[in-house]
């Protein structure tokens, strides 16, 4: 047998208080018990008013993501023990998701992640009339989708997502996970219109690359990797039109003309309309020798090897 | 014998955070280790040629672990950003014998070398941040931060994802505390120190970088932080370059140095201050050089 404190969070507007709190319970368990077995028995046998979120108890549902010491996870997937050894601490803090606002303790309010999921339209739009039969398609071409097809929506993914917590608009990673999976399905006939419908204002571009969605995927979907390959996609479509885009693009054009970045053309070319408003500041980094003055390429030994990679290499996305 | 590593700055340190460079170049032969050049090789991508052409940015990260692996040593880094990208790329190759192959096809055929899959990428963090590190640290001597309150920010890409990175627990690292420590300082801790910058899309995404930065500026400023420190140059540019956009956006003050973490140990370990071209930096470090005595 083990015991722990779980310091859970609060938050009971419908009986009028506003303000959440943290509340604690101490609870005898064994080894084993995983945080939502814990707080099953604490809602059973100490207080029948704590709200949960769950339904099938194997990581399948996707129901039950809440923090655990900070940290996002699958509570039927976690067991108390070792999450108290990987923290360091005695007690544990159970606080719902992050990035959405709460509806009753550790239920939240989902209704923009199954916007924002229903928005990159998840299902496949194949293209004519059906077939007699099922849609045929070879194994491998499904093994470029497999990743992605793993995912549970359970939003661990958004909960700690640096660019939806300063953009509540950025679609986010499930959502580009799940566009990812349709738009390289060899039945789709979407390609490039999902290209163009992903890179919108709060689309691919605006992932900076924070990477809490690949570390707290509890079903290794790794939807960075998703988003990254989405940017594929849409350089394939040519469909470059955003700054990100056209980020990447400088990228490119300074391997192309020398092997490592132009800093100086980075910025202009990123943003050559709103990088006038950056002047001042372009101005500060030129004093601070931070932009060098001269436009030219920085050229590395036996650029030829770079030349002919950048030529012949192919793209299998 | 001192400890020989093929030396991959990057691109920002080399030409943007031209001090970064500077300063890692001078402290080298004090913490006993020679740094070798590597004429061929060209940026990492940034994490952008991946996000373009992924076959192509695997390709060019490869050839330039095989121009280490000629030179018979491992890649040590000083930024966040390159150590992902040269990692992920080693250890997509490492772990798919097929894979290997293919890249090397192409590599032969554009007349570079193969690579046989036998050289790791350290970051210069992790190389003294262990027992080895922090000993060569301490027969160097004085601990010479004189109680400096350091806020440790380590951004995103030197922890995440742990399965490419690995060195240490991606929540609760604790590198730069024990360098910090052990060099004489103050850990001001704080929440926002495994949190984005913002960098990767400042240039596409303004203010939403800046928002993000605020997290780890203001974090660090309301654990009364004197000055900050990162591993990352680009993480730098972000915190310090930025520092008054952000100011401006978010209607607060902050007025955080931002130290390069060669910058750090150089200041603990009495190297001149002309050497790490303080003068680059945008946030004035007077109160930093005088409460160490610079």
């Amino acid at each position: 047998m083990a015991s722990t404190t779980f310091r859970v969070f609060r938050y009971q507007p419908d009986s009028g208080d506003l303000e959440s709190y943290h509340q604690d319970f101490n609870l005898d368990h064994e080894e084993k018990t995983t945080v939502l077995d814990a707080l099953l028995r604490i809602q059973n046998e100490q207080d029948g008013t704590l709200a949960v979120r769950y339904s099938c108890r194997s990581a399948i549902c996707g129901s039950c993501a809440c923090k655990v010491n900070g940290k996002t996870v699958l509570a039927c997937m976690t067991q108390v023990e070792e999450a108290k050894a990987e923290s360091g601490s005695s007690t544990l803090q159970v606080d719902p998701i992050g990035n959405f606002a709460p509806i009753k303790d550790l239920v939240v309010d989902m209704t923009p992640f199954w916007d924002k999921f229903k928005a990159v339209k998840p299902f496949l739009i194949p293209d004519g009339p059906a077939p007699d039969k099922e849609r045929l398609v070879p194994k491998a071409a499904m093994e470029k989708v497999a990743k992605e097809s793993a995912c549970i929506l359970c939003a661990a993914c958004y909960s700690e997502c640096n660019s939806l917590a300063a953009d509540p608009e950025f679609v986010g990673p499930a959502a580009f996970a799940w566009g990812y999976r349709f738009a390289a399905d060899e039945r789709d006939s979407q390609r490039k219109n999902r290209a163009k419908l992903y890179s919108g204002q709060h689309g691919i571009w605006d992932c900076t690359r924070c990477m809490f969605c690949n570390e707290r995927c509890p079903k290794g979907v790794d939807p960075r990797d998703a988003i990254e390959k989405l940017g594929a996609i849409a350089f394939q479509e040519k469909v470059t039109k955003d700054k990100g885009a056209r980020h990447a693009k400088a990228f490119l054009i300074s391997m192309r003309t020398g092997g490592k970045l132009n800093e100086q053309l980075v910025g202009g070319f990123t943003d050559p309309v709103g990088g006038a408003f950056n002047a001042p500041l372009a101005l500060r980094m030129l004093q601070k020798g931070k932009l060098p003055a001269s436009p030219l390429t920085h050229k590395v030994k036996n650029r030829d090897q770079v030349t002919k990679l950048i030529k012949n290499v192919k793209e299998t996305i | 014998m001192p400890r020989q590593f093929a030396y991959y700055p990057g691109c920002v340190a080399e030409f943007s955070s031209k001090e970064l460079n500077a300063t890692t170049k001078a402290l080298a032969p004090l913490l006993d280790i020679e740094l070798l050049p590597m004429p061929q090789a060209t940026c990492c991508g940034a994490g952008d040629i991946a996000e373009a052409k992924p076959n192509l940015y695997l390709t060019l990260n490869v050839r330039i672990l095989s121009e280490a692996e000629e030179m018979g040593v491992d890649i040590l880094t000083i930024c966040n950003v390159c150590t992902l990208n040269l990692r992920r790329a080693n250890k997509m190759v490492k772990e798919d014998p097929r894979l290997l192959e293919q890249v090397n096809g192409e590599l032969v055929n554009a007349g570079a070398r193969p690579y046989q899959g036998t050289i790791d990428v350290t970051h210069l963090l992790w190389y003294l941040a262990t027992e080895e590190g922090l000993s060569l640290l301490e027969q160097r001597g004085p601990r010479g931060l004189n109680g400096l309150k350091v806020a440790p920010y380590y951004g995103c890409q030197l922890l995440r994802p742990s399965s490419v990175m690995g060195f240490e627990d991606p929540d609760r690292p604790q590198s730069l505390e024990r360098l910090i420590t052990a060099l004489g300082g103050e850990v001001a801790d704080y929440d926002g120190k495994t949190r984005c910058c913002g960098f990767p899309i400042i240039l596409a995404r303004e203010e939403v970088a800046l928002k993000e930065s605020h997290v780890a500026l203001s974090g660090a400023r309301d654990a009364g932080a004197q000055v900050m420190v990162t591993p990352c140059p680009l993480c730098h540019l972000a915190m310090d370059a930025y520092q008054r956009k952000t100011e401006q956006l978010m209607g607060e003050e902050y007025a955080m140095p931002v130290l390069h973490l060669p910058q750090l140990i150089g200041l603990a370990l009495g190297m001149p201050t002309q050497t790490m071209e303080f003068k680059r930096h945008f946030t004035p470090m007077d109160e930093v050089l005088e409460t160490v005595g610079a």
